[in-house]
């Protein structure tokens, strides 16, 4: 078991040294001077002043000291959990301008993809049985699951918030209310979120329904299958056996999807200007501000890592063979 | 599902034959067994005939409708009408939907092709190499892989693209383009074609080949490969499709080429610069999604079909 | 293992019950408007956006990126500048007089001003702040020229100068906010700027209320000293500003009477003004929006030909200003006067002269120019440099500037009409930037960029001073003089301009006339077109907005605008009465 997660978390760790490495290296090595652009954007401003800005931002993102000391100070910085600053932001803290989007990203993605999973392979497995089922699963399946996100989105904020107006068609709370413990408040945060989870949950059940009908299928022919029925079992038991089965290879690509997802939810959020993680990585690539870009990289590769180091752990849970294979024995 | 990234859906949408066992059959009874099923499988036809379509209206769209689609001469925000040039209807800036549609098809299959090819190369060349020669050359490309299919890819090509915008402004133009997203979208293509290898390497035909005295590459070319002709097709179809889906995601972002037009750039535009969805022009941006919905629908189901047509224990009757 | 079907369907169910009553409670808050339970009554607040870009960050009134507002709704300023009449309001200063030397100040402060924690407003605050510019972070060149700033008594303020910039003072004293000193005496140092001052201590009439990462809410201060003083009420009890998104979602929300005021540029807005939507602007026709600033064509005069007056004369008779007014910009721009120099400043403008040295769009006699200076037509058709090289001349403005790359296709296609190769390149805005600027060991690399840096103020002298600044500035920093022209006469004149007092009419016009000789002659810059105060408003919750036929103020939430009578605009807006 040690060993098992041990080699995990080293590839995890030599991943993130390396992402974090070229992360860093990415606003220094640009070409050009992001201080300047951020001058050149303020405007009104005298040459005096012009001039004290830049000191001031040069000083305030530790632009003005020997690249090495940068890198160090960037490591240091890091595990007090400092992202450093942002130029969008006119030099407020990156982990500050995250924090803050990290909510609303989050709201989106866990119940998104935690129900997509159940919903999605529930219907899969139970269209696997049923043909008439089968027959209407299978069509909107994949057409679901080969909808970009972002179309997606667009289609249903036309439908239901420009034409239909049922629900609100941008922000994450309406702009006549502050967050309070009120009714109301709540459930206008919820409206806000309800468009950008549907999209999110409609294209990743279609996905989640197609995998799990297909393996299934593939379970049910397999060759344990054809010898529990030959030998007289009732067909629950063998469905559960398949499903179990058919369940690992889903928790896995569970673990791969986890970069589309992430991606997917960036083009949702933009779309529907919910102030997450996305909107806000959306604002730094127009903006050009690569440090508010680093630090959302890193935070997302950070939490992309955490996610499947879980996923490596629930597939232990889930899948007693690898636990007796740990032990030495063979499955 | 594959959504934005990658190409792999899960582990249900990519079979390889059961048991990971290429079907060892002699050459000309296989191709026309196959052939056979395939003019049988409902799949197979539907998905070719819809990407017929698709590419017929890529071909013929703009000799038919002559419009430059980026030329902002005609009447803005007009919905769709029989009158020429207005079959799709028009931006908020006076484009011909059509036209864009049309080249945009283009420029959609040709990043699929040259992104997809280029992941299916890189994916190819890593998984055989891993999957044949093992040892500690599989544990580091092993480990090459799996870094790379952690990193959330879009975040990456962000980075190297605004990277690239600053210092080479060339570099966002669609080839280039395609080339990114062909480099970043091989690992699970690479996983699944060593997990292939590893069982195929360990055959008899394969200890025969040695024995002859063929080279390793040779080996992989003239052996390997050809028992999972079927399996490497159907890999580099979901790559076709995921390139897509990730170019789209990418000129959807603001990342995409500055000239020239693709289906994802027609959404941005729609988006960003148009209000369409405040103005209420659904013309514009439905069309390129349906475009991307019904090519990448039809890639993954032709990729079912391909897997019922060459596995028979799929197979329909 | 049965999943459920069961299970399946009771989990469909909860979902279309919550998103039922979740859609209830948002469309209702949305669409009726006036519900008991929003915060903000709709009746009551004013929805504004176009000044945000990024999330509020800080709110230190000596930072110019603070949030929209934090000068002029916050902390206010000694005068008040009216751009369109050319009038100063005493406005926390009762009266400023100059001696007969015209080397002492002497500010009158208001009594009966209070800071928002209660504390009297008074002279030492004042000192104090004049004080503050001696900090170099702050950035300001007051202490160049100003010797001592004093309070004699609580509401006496005495400045003494050497040498006095008396436009530039001038500018400090209706640009510049007051500071109380209670607040800020500790951290007054060279970390001043690092402060945020999230919910500060002004004088103005609204104080913060809340913001977030996407807006920014301030509330009414009815403790504000110029409802008794000047019986003026601002309206709205809340400011909500919006952080600004996609330009699509502004436009939608104010169509929809969600956004009130609107700041932003929205391409095609003068057909939606005459389409009857209820959405007015400044003029009711064209050019629909005030000017605000000049866009002018840099070119750089480092590099050949365009050292060479000649050529920049005739490139600027060979554009086709009235393309880029009548089609990229569908008439919400005016052409730029010869002189560069806004309307509001037409007073100091010398006609007669203007008229025979200045230029005007003519293919015909661009090429004569160009021909007269000796430069030969290629068999291209375009002319080529003296030496008889190929002229290629790029043109590079920021990528996105939608406008302005249309603007800059126009150009191009003009000048190329007058034998003038032009190549039109739109580059990320941090290169072209960098191109512009060049660094401490290199030139700027440019051949031509469109600029609008230099805003509406009080005087002319602004203009000049980024016409002809010297010492050239080289690097990040550089705000001024991006063509850099060199030009010894020229910038004394530009000195004696910021040392004649604003009074003075007849020296401002002598020398602005010697200047703008000086201009049409060598055309170090090429002015053409005024870019627009761009606002547009919704009059479903609120009307009566600034119009050439209503109220005369500027109608915009950006920073610097407040103090330019903005603030005024507040108090003139009325409510729409709800309807039956």
């Amino acid at each position: 078991m040690r060993r098992y997660f041990g080699r995990k978390l080293i590839t995890y760790l030599i991943t993130f040294f390396i992402a974090a490495t070229i992360d860093w290296m990415i606003p220094r090595f640009m070409p050009g001077d992001p201080v300047q652009g951020l001058v050149s954007r303020t405007g009104g401003i005298s040459p005096e002043g012009s001039a004290a800005l830049v000191q001031y931002y040069n000083n305030l993102f530790g632009l003005d000291r020997p690249l090495y000391e940068q890198f160090l100070n960037f490591w240091i910085s890091l595990l007090h959990g400092d992202l450093g600053r942002s130029v969008f932001e006119h030099g407020q803290p990156v982990t500050q301008a995250i924090m803050a989007a990290v909510p609303y990203t989050l709201a989106l993605l866990i119940p998104a993809i935690l129900l997509s999973w159940w919903a999605g392979n529930s219907f899969g497995a139970l269209a696997a049985r049923r043909k008439w089922l089968d027959n209407a699963v299978l069509p909107v399946g994949y057409i679901l699951t080969a909808t970009p996100y972002m179309w997606l989105a667009l289609v249903l904020s036309f439908v239901l918030a420009f034409s239909l107006r049922i629900f609100p068609q941008s922000g994450g709370y309406g702009y006549n209310l502050e967050p309070s413990l009120t009714w109301t408040f709540f459930t206008d945060l919820f409206g806000h979120w309800m468009l950008p989870f549907l999209s999110l949950f409609m294209v990743m059940f279609g996905g989640w329904a197609i995998g799990m009908r297909n393996m299934i299928i593939y379970e049910l022919e397999s060759d344990y299958s054809r010898y529990l029925e030959a030998l007289g079992a009732p067909q629950g038991l063998v469905r559960k056996y398949a499903f179990r089965n058919a369940m690992l290879p889903q928790i896995t690509g569970l673990a791969l999807q986890l970069g589309v997802i992430v991606s997917g939810n960036l083009v949702t959020e933009i779309v529907f200007s919910y102030p997450g993680i996305g909107n806000l990585l959306f604002n730094a690539i127009k903006s050009e501000d690569y440090f508010l870009l680093q630090g959302i990289f890193l935070f997302i590769i950070a939490g992309v890592l955490i996610a499947n180091f879980l996923v490596d752990v629930v597939y232990v849970i889930v899948d007693p063979r690898t636990r007796v294979g740990m032990r030495g024995g063979t499955a | 599902m594959t959504g934005v990234v990658t190409g792999e859906p899960k582990k249900g949408l990519i079979k390889g034959p059961p048991g990971g066992e290429a079907t060892a059959v002699p050459a000309g009874r296989k191709r026309g067994e196959f052939l056979y099923f395939a003019l049988r499988s409902r799949k197979f036809l539907l998905a070719t005939g819809v990407l017929l379509t698709l590419i017929g209206i890529a071909f013929i769209g703009p000799m038919v409708d002559t419009n430059d689609p980026l030329a902002q001469n005609l009447l803005p925000m007009r919905p769709p009408t029989t009158e020429t040039g207005y079959w799709f209807g028009t931006t908020y800036f006076g484009e011909d939907v059509f036209a864009q549609f049309a080249h945009g098809l283009r420029a959609t299959f040709f990043v699929g092709l040259l992104g997809g090819g280029l992941a299916a190369v890189i994916g190819m060349a890593v998984g055989f190499t891993a999957g044949y020669r093992g040892g500690w050359v599989d544990e580091m490309l092993n480990m090459a892989t799996n870094v790379m299919l952690v990193i959330p890819t879009l975040a990456l090509l962000i980075v190297i693209s605004s990277y690239l915008q600053r210092s080479w402004p060339e570099a966002r133009g669609i080839p280039f383009e395609s080339v990114f997203v062909g480099l970043t979208s091989w690992p699970w293509a690479a996983r699944a074609i060593r997990a292939q290898t590893f069982s195929l390497r360990s055959r008899d035909f394969i200890d025969l080949a040695k024995l002859s005295g063929r080279r390793g590459w040779k080996i992989i070319a003239f052996e390997i490969a050809p028992n999972m002709s079927s399996y490497l097709f159907m890999t580099f179809i979901l790559l076709f499709g995921g390139a897509i889906l990730i170019a789209a995601s990418l000129d959807f972002i603001g990342l995409g080429p500055t000239q020239g037009i693709s289906l994802g750039l027609m959404m941005f535009n729609s988006f960003s610069y148009g209000a369409a969805l405040l103005l209420g022009l659904w013309w514009w941006f439905i069309p390129p999604g349906i475009g991307i919905m019904a090519t990448v629908g039809a890639l993954y189901v032709m990729n079912v079909g391909l897997d019922e047509i060459f596995n028979p224990k799929l197979r329909e009757i | 293992m049965q999943v459920g079907k069961s299970r399946v369907l009771a989990l469909l169910a909860i979902m279309s019950i919550v998103a039922s009553v979740s859609a209830c409670g948002s469309s209702s808050a949305t669409a009726s408007g006036a519900t008991s339970n929003e915060t903000y009554p709709r009746a009551e607040t004013l929805y504004t956006t176009g000044k945000q870009w990024g999330a509020p960050s800080t709110w230190n009134p000596l930072d110019p990126n603070a949030a929209m507002g934090v000068v002029g709704l916050q902390y206010e300023t000694l005068f008040m500048y009216d751009p369109l009449k050319d009038v100063y309001t005493p406005w926390l200063a009762e009266s400023g007089t100059w001696d007969s030397a015209k080397t002492t100040y002497t500010i009158k402060t208001r009594s009966g001003v209070k800071w928002s924690d209660g504390q009297d407003f008074s002279a030492d605050d004042v000192a104090f702040t004049i004080g503050l510019a001696k900090i170099k972070a702050v950035g300001s060149n007051l202490w160049t020229y100003v010797t001592d700033a004093s309070a004699t008594d609580a509401s006496t303020v005495v400045v003494k100068f050497s040498n006095p910039a008396y436009q530039e003072w001038a500018q400090w004293l209706y640009n510049s906010p007051i500071l109380p000193k209670h607040i800020w005496n500790d951290k007054a140092n060279e970390d001043i700027l690092k402060d945020v001052n999230q919910n500060g201590v002004g004088t103005g009439p609204y104080t913060y209320k809340t913001a977030s990462a996407d807006r920014m809410v301030w509330q009414k201060n009815d403790s504000w000293w110029a409802k008794t003083a000047l019986n003026l009420d601002v309206k709205p009890k809340y400011i909500v500003d919006i952080v600004n998104g996609a330009n699509s979602v502004a436009l939608g929300q104010l169509l929809a009477g969600g956004l009130d005021l609107s700041n932003n540029y929205f391409p095609g807005i003068a057909n939606i003004v005459t389409g009857g939507y209820g959405i007015t602007t400044y003029f009711a026709g064209p050019p629909y929006m005030l000017s605000g600033n000049t866009a002018v064509l840099v070119p750089n005069t480092l590099k050949k030909p365009l050292d060479d007056p000649a050529f920049r004369k005739a490139l600027a008779t060979a554009i086709n200003t009235d393309d880029i007014v009548n089609k990229d910009y569908g008439n919400i721009v005016a052409k730029s006067d010869a002189t560069g120099l806004l309307p509001t400043f037409s007073k100091y403008v010398d006609t007669a002269q203007r008229d025979s040295l200045g230029f005007s769009f003519d293919t015909a006699k661009a090429k004569q120019m160009l021909a007269d200076a000796g430069y030969v037509v290629g068999s291209d058709g375009f002319v080529t440099n003296k030496d008889g090289s190929a002229l290629k001349l790029t043109l590079e403005v920021p990528d996105g500037w939608s406008d302005w790359m249309a603007a800059e296709s126009m150009i191009a296609a003009s000048a190329k009409l007058a034998g003038i190769n032009i190549d039109p390149q739109h580059p990320d805005y941090n290169t072209v930037v960098a191109d512009r600027n060049g660094t401490a060991d290199k030139a700027p690399t440019f051949d031509l960029i469109i600029n609008n840096d230099v805003q509406i103020g009080n005087t002319p002298w602004t203009w000049y001073d980024y016409v002809f600044r010297q010492p050239l500035q080289v690097g990040a920093a550089k705000n001024r003089n991006f063509e850099s022209y060199k030009n010894d006469a020229a910038w004394a004149l530009v000195q004696q301009l910021d040392k004649t007092p604003v009074e003075d009419t007849a020296t401002m016009k002598t020398l602005c006339s010697q200047l703008q000789k000086i201009q049409l002659t060598d055309m170090p810059v090429i002015p053409l077109w005024y870019n627009g105060i761009w606002s547009q408003s919704s009059n479903a919750v609120w009307t009566s907005w600034p119009s050439e036929k209503g109220a005369q103020v500027l109608p915009a939430t950006w920073n610097g605008y407040w103090q330019m009578g903005a603030t005024l605009m507040l108090t003139q807006i009325t409510a729409v009465p709800p309807a039956k």
